[in-house]
């Protein structure tokens, strides 16, 4: 099932964020303390209990009963969870739990410092110095927790698929943002399971077969260059009628496997031009990992001539 | 320098535009690299100028090289292959390289030189442009720097050519059209 972690800097609304994305997905919404509540409370003594909401050493305590570390059942019991329920799940280094979870996305919620300093005297009605403490000693809980446990500085930005910065964005825009990601992720998810994937066809053992003269220069051009290329090594389904019938599919002219790159040349007029466009843009969103770049007519003509008995500086 | 514009029509940058930014990435390289020795190469002809002003902005151990290439035709039915026309003098085996070009549309020959100069087994190679042009780039190559952002226009003057014409011309113009 799906899963969304939400990391979040104190004062940068990430609570309010995960509440709001729960309500408006009906997903169960899990942090730290429902997460032991939920599986570890039955199962250990009250004064296990407090030290593991008080200090993040004690999650990589190993439990006797358990016959592993807290943090490693813990680390069970959610997995577990996530074959037969969707979650938003806030902090305790869920996104490293799921790093490599196919149906998970990772988000950070952030806010400049002065922003979350006037949110935290807001909330709690303290002066500027207390909430700058406050928030001092809350951001160096939440690293040491993640450091202790999983070894690794919650704020990699590597960690996340995306970062929200709450100073610029409502509550509403943010799930907003994530909720489009999802659908997106939902079509390509569907796409594929109705197979329609597989029919990107591999032509890359055929022999090219060039379709126009500009091709045949373009291809010497990479030669020159001493860059890999395949000649149509694949045709992409970018458009569907209702019953999934494939009505529109691109072919991209030239792969280059150095740069994993597509290269589709328009060297002809401008109608032609607006469709590859169109294909393109389509590729881009249905495909988001495959990189794909249009070589005008002008950028085609530059290069010709560059080669045209001068040197092949001045690129 | 004379108010003759031969090849060149309107001006994209003045010649007090180009010092500007010049001086400000060589503050930036000068910190980037924060004391380390630095190789700068300039790809022929056109990063002369470029090259020149830049490196003498840089406050960093510096040593300068130069790289040039060009095509060679194998038969009279081909185009031929890349290469190298001028090599290197000095060994950048280990050592941090900035390869310095004047414009990076297309990125082939930049990649080209990148590849070639990481066969030399450089500490790193990074690549500083004056002009660029991102939607023009095809393949992905590691920009760590440049002068200012251009659209298709073709250019000419501080370096940049008509026919080995104009390369002297102290700002960076814009191609006119009977060229």
């Amino acid at each position: 099932m799906a899963i969304l972690t939400i990391s979040r800097q104190p004062g940068s609304l990430g609570d309010e964020v995960a509440e709001a994305l729960s309500r408006r997905l009906n997903w169960d919404l899990i942090n730290r303390d429902e997460l032991i509540r939920r599986h570890l409370k039955s199962l250990i003594d009250p004064q296990d209990y407090h030290f593991l909401s008080e200090s993040s050493k004690y999650f990589n305590y190993h439990s006797e009963s358990l016959n592993m570390t807290y943090m490693q059942y813990l680390e069970q019991q959610l997995l577990k969870a996530a074959e037969s329920q969707s979650m938003v799940l806030v902090g305790f280094g869920s996104q490293l739990i799921f790093a490599d979870h196919p149906e998970a996305q990772h988000i950070r919620v952030i806010a400049p410092e002065p922003i979350r300093i006037d949110r935290i005297r807001g909330r709690f009605g303290v002066s500027e110095q207390d909430a700058r403490q406050i928030l001092v000693t809350a951001d160096r809980r939440h690293r040491r927790f993640v450091s202790t446990v999983f070894s690794v500085d919650l704020t990699d930005a590597s960690l996340y698929d995306l970062t929200l910065n709450t100073g610029h964005l409502s509550i509403d825009a943010c799930v907003a943002s994530i909720v489009a990601i999802r659908q997106e992720l939902e079509t390509m998810q569907r796409l594929k399971s109705e197979q329609i994937q597989p029919d990107v066809k591999l032509n890359q053992n055929l022999v090219p077969d060039f379709k126009h003269p500009a091709e045949i220069e373009f291809a010497r051009i990479l030669d020159m260059y001493q860059i890999e290329w395949k000649y149509e090594p694949k045709t992409f389904p970018v458009e569907w009628d209702a019953e999934g019938n494939v009505t529109l599919a691109f072919s991209p002219d030239f792969y280059l496997p150095q740069f994993d790159t597509y290269l589709e040349l328009t060297t002809m007029n401008q109608k032609y031009v607006t469709m590859k466009n169109r294909k393109a843009r389509r590729l881009r969103e249905l495909y988001p990992g495959i990189h794909v770049k249009i070589v005008y007519k002008k950028d085609f003509q530059s290069l010709i001539e560059r080669f045209s008995g001068q040197e092949a500086s001045h690129e | 320098m004379s108010e003759r514009q031969a090849s060149g029509g309107r001006i994209l940058f003045s010649s007090e535009q180009i010092h500007h930014r010049v001086c400000e990435l060589g503050r930036q390289i000068s910190t980037d690299y924060q004391g380390q020795p630095l190789v700068l190469i300039g790809v022929l002809k056109g990063s002369l100028y470029f090259l020149a002003d830049l490196s003498r902005q840089i406050n960093l151990p510096l040593q300068l090289d130069f790289i040039g290439i060009g095509t060679y035709a194998q038969s009279t039915h081909q185009k031929g292959i890349v290469r190298i026309t001028k090599d290197l003098d000095l060994d950048i085996t280990g050592r941090h390289v900035l390869l310095v070009e004047d414009i990076l549309r297309t990125g082939l020959t930049i990649s080209y030189l990148v590849r070639n100069i990481e066969s030399r087994q450089p500490a790193s190679v990074k690549v500083c442009t004056l002009l660029h042009n991102p939607e023009q780039q095809l393949i992905n190559v590691p920009v760590a720097y440049y002068g200012f952002m251009i659209d298709r226009q073709r250019v000419v003057g501080y370096g940049m050519d008509v026919q080995e014409e104009d390369r002297h011309l102290p700002y960076i113009a814009e191609i006119s059209r009977s060229n």
